[in-house]
């Protein structure tokens, strides 16, 4: 499974299964062998490979990445063998392989972290950014992708709705195992990944408002995030690692006019 | 009932430990430096470190040298946060357990370790004393090994090389010789498709079989094929009832290859035949249609050795009588004629009579608390000396029985590689997070 969504007000964790072509939800306190409360399941799904989920909770809509490059919307208690309410795909709306999914009711919008396979290093992996409502082949309202973005290998993405923020994870790397290099990939350490920080109203080539990226974050492909507004925390959980590491979250992600770069 | 355990045991929960009492599940965590958390660890930091370090999981001697490769434009722009320590880090620094394979002619066995991309040898008769763990003859692992999220481990006893294999990332499969020790580069790599999980080789045919998760199929290579070299063939489609399959056993003496299935089916219907399968989707060149998904009953599948394209099984063990659940590795005794098979979902090994087909009981159940079985990933047996290896996941221990072995009856040795009690984080390849704001909780998937 490679993704994740707890709801706080059914008290539900939604997980898709991959391999199953299902997505289930589970109790908050589910342990052990407890079955699920609902199975999304079958032909009229629409669902091939779901890897990822997400739930707005304020329009009460489940949002799944199909495998197979489009992004359904169902209602929140869809269960069985049913057809979703919306499908964004094809060429205008440029959605590849999903791996992270967001909602931000405030702006209304959808947030899709969505990679392109290149084979090489240039890469056209962006944020994508949908008016809610979209259906069909729409174009996105804002991606955000290029160079300067450092987003190659992008994966799971949270929204902060208060503040209008985007957390992505960025592996920033690849799996190509060269001979002639002496530290083949994950581990060169000029290419590990990042959490990266965008307004939600970002667009184009930008770079992130806010990184946690370097050798004392002890990050290498970063593949999950998501933020702890109570404790003022942000979650990491690394693939390569295999470790959750824990951020205190920083007030540096308000991006304030002189703040010290990167760099320091 | 067996779906849903798929589901739920991938699931690694964690309590936050700032804010509240830690639950004995936390596994090995790290402290870092603040010094005001409250997370209790078995192991100071300073050792936490050297083990990491000594795992090859920590590669920290070129801390400075990243910033200068940031991308364009990065430096200069105003950019908050960068290279900021996390407060707290939950990792487990030992190795894991995962297949097993044994040279008993060379008294040696080998273990898988995905935690830490790692091949491990030790003494076939070594044995823990007391709580303490057993020291490794080899470890390979490290940057230059290439090794990712590995799986199954098999040998070419003939030719003194383990194989291995990346399972959801890397896609490679490494071939190192017995010797191999520390940092070093593998002998052969070869692409394979995503998502392999077993290895098996056919002496006979002078090949080797792979497995291949949710494409459903089953990849035969020339032995000593490298690089982008293509596949001899493949066994995949709708009549080989392959679901999610996991271990695999070449069969030599018998002619058939061997195979066990969760029995998750993908929302595309496998496609039938040779045709390379796309990454993700399990789709070929032309997409198959949409069936929707499926959770079938694990099992176990049987084809003759030299099956191509669409072929139905030979035998298939399923049904409620089997007991499998989450079958992972496989073994033949081909004396006995018995499967053996690592029962991760109830923490057991089922062994089944090898002609044996349809809803089957299992001749002989190995499971129960005397036996310490915990989150079977791996089993072998060694025929040479009457044994039979079982590799836990759930811990950090592997196992020997009597190869009779049956019900609840404790090991005759046991092999740690942390000292008894560790925990594992049961992290492997995790791939999300969420918050648990109601229980104050952290979820990660697997």
């Amino acid at each position: 499974m490679h993704g994740i969504f707890y709801d706080p007000i059914h008290d539900e964790i939604v997980v898709p299964v991959a391999l199953g072509g299902a997505v289930l939800t589970l109790p908050g306190d589910a342990a052990g062998d407890a079955p699920p409360k609902r199975t999304l399941q079958g032909p009229k799904t629409g669902m091939v490979q779901p890897d990822t989920v997400y739930v707005d909770l304020v329009h009460d809509e489940l949002i799944v990445e199909s495998g197979d490059e489009s992004v359904l919307v169902f209602p929140r208690g869809a269960q069985g063998d049913v057809a979703p309410t919306r499908r964004i795909g094809g060429p205008n709306s440029q959605v590849s392989d999903i791996y992270g999914l967001a909602a931000d009711s405030k702006r209304d919008c959808l947030v899709v972290a969505n990679r392109v396979r290149s084979g090489v290093r240039a890469s056209d992996d962006a944020i994508l950014v949908f008016n809610r409502t979209d259906n069909g082949d729409p174009k996105p309202r804002n991606k955000i992708a290029g160079p300067h973005t450092g987003i190659i290998k992008i994966r799971q993405v949270d929204v902060d709705e208060e503040r209008g923020l985007i957390f992505a994870t960025i592996k920033n790397n690849f799996e190509n195992y060269n001979w002639s290099d002496p530290r083949p990939s994950p581990w060169d350490p000029d290419r590990t990944g990042f959490i990266g920080v965008w307004s939600i109203d970002d667009d184009g080539d930008v770079p992130p408002r806010a990184v946690i990226k370097g050798p004392a974050t002890g990050l290498v492909w970063p593949a999950g995030v998501a933020f702890n507004p109570k404790h003022h925390e942000i979650y990491a959980i690394d693939s390569v690692s295999n470790a959750l590491f824990m951020f205190k979250m920083p007030e540096f992600f308000v991006k304030q006019p002189g703040s010290a770069s990167i760099a320091r | 009932m067996r779906r849903v355990s798929c589901v739920v045991l991938a699931l690694v929960i964690l309590g936050l430990s700032n804010h509240g009492t830690p639950p004995d599940a936390d596994g090995a965590l790290c402290p870092l430096p603040d010094g005001k958390t409250r997370i209790r660890s078995p192991l100071d930091e300073t050792t936490l470190y050297a083990l990491e370090r000594a795992n090859g999981c920590l590669d920290d001697q070129d801390a400075a040298a990243p910033s200068g490769s940031w991308p364009p434009g990065w430096k200069t722009a105003n950019i908050a946060g960068g290279d900021v320590p996390p407060v707290r880090v939950v990792s487990d620094p030992y190795p894991t357990l995962h297949s097993v394979v044994v040279d008993a002619a060379r008294n040696r066995v080998f273990f898988s370790d995905p935690n830490r991309h790692a091949l491990w040898s030790y003494d076939r008769l070594a044995a823990s004393k007391d709580r303490h763990e057993v020291e490794a003859i080899t470890g390979i692992r490290g940057p230059s090994t290439g090794m990712m999220f590995i799986a199954a481990v098999t040998l070419d006893r003939a030719k003194q090389e383990i194989y291995t294999v990346d399972n959801d990332i890397g896609d490679r499969l490494m071939v190192f010789p017995y010797d191999a020790d520390g940092n070093v580069k593998p002998k052969r790599v070869l692409d394979v498709p995503h998502q392999a999980w077993g290895i098996s080789i056919g002496e006979a045919r002078n090949e080797f079989a792979v497995t291949v998760e949710a494409p459903r199929e089953i990849v035969i290579y020339r032995k000593g094929a490298e690089g982008h070299e293509a596949p001899l063939r493949t066994i995949r489609g709708p009549k080989t009832r392959l679901g999610d399959p996991h271990g695999i056993f070449y069969d030599d003496a018998n002619n058939e290859l061997v195979v066990t299935n969760h029995g998750n089916q993908g929302g595309r219907a496998p496609a039938p035949g040779d045709a390379p399968a796309r990454q993700r989707g399990s789709r070929v060149a032309e997409p198959q249609p949409i069936e929707g998904g499926k959770f079938d009953e694990p099992s176990i599948t049987v084809y003759a050795a030299d099956a191509k394209g669409d072929a139905a099984p030979l035998r298939q063990i399923q049904g409620d009588r089997t007991g499998l659940n989450w079958p992972m590795a496989i073994d033949v005794d081909r004396g006995r004629n018995e499967i053996a098979v690592a029962n991760d979902g109830d923490s057991s090994v089922r062994v089944f009579r090898r002609g044996d087909t349809g809803n089957v009981a299992p001749v002989r159940v190995i499971k129960g608390p005397r036996t310490l079985i915990n989150g079977p990933m791996g089993v072998a047996y060694d025929l040479e000396n009457n044994e039979i290896w079982v590799a836990n996941y759930g811990d950090h221990t592997a196992l020997v029985f009597p190869i009779a072995a049956n019900g609840n009856v404790a090991p005759k040795r046991i092999l740690r590689n942390a000292p008894a009690g560790s925990p594992t984080v049961g992290f492997g390849n995790p791939g999300a997070v969420a918050y648990d704001s109601k229980r104050d909780e952290i979820l990660v998937p697997n």
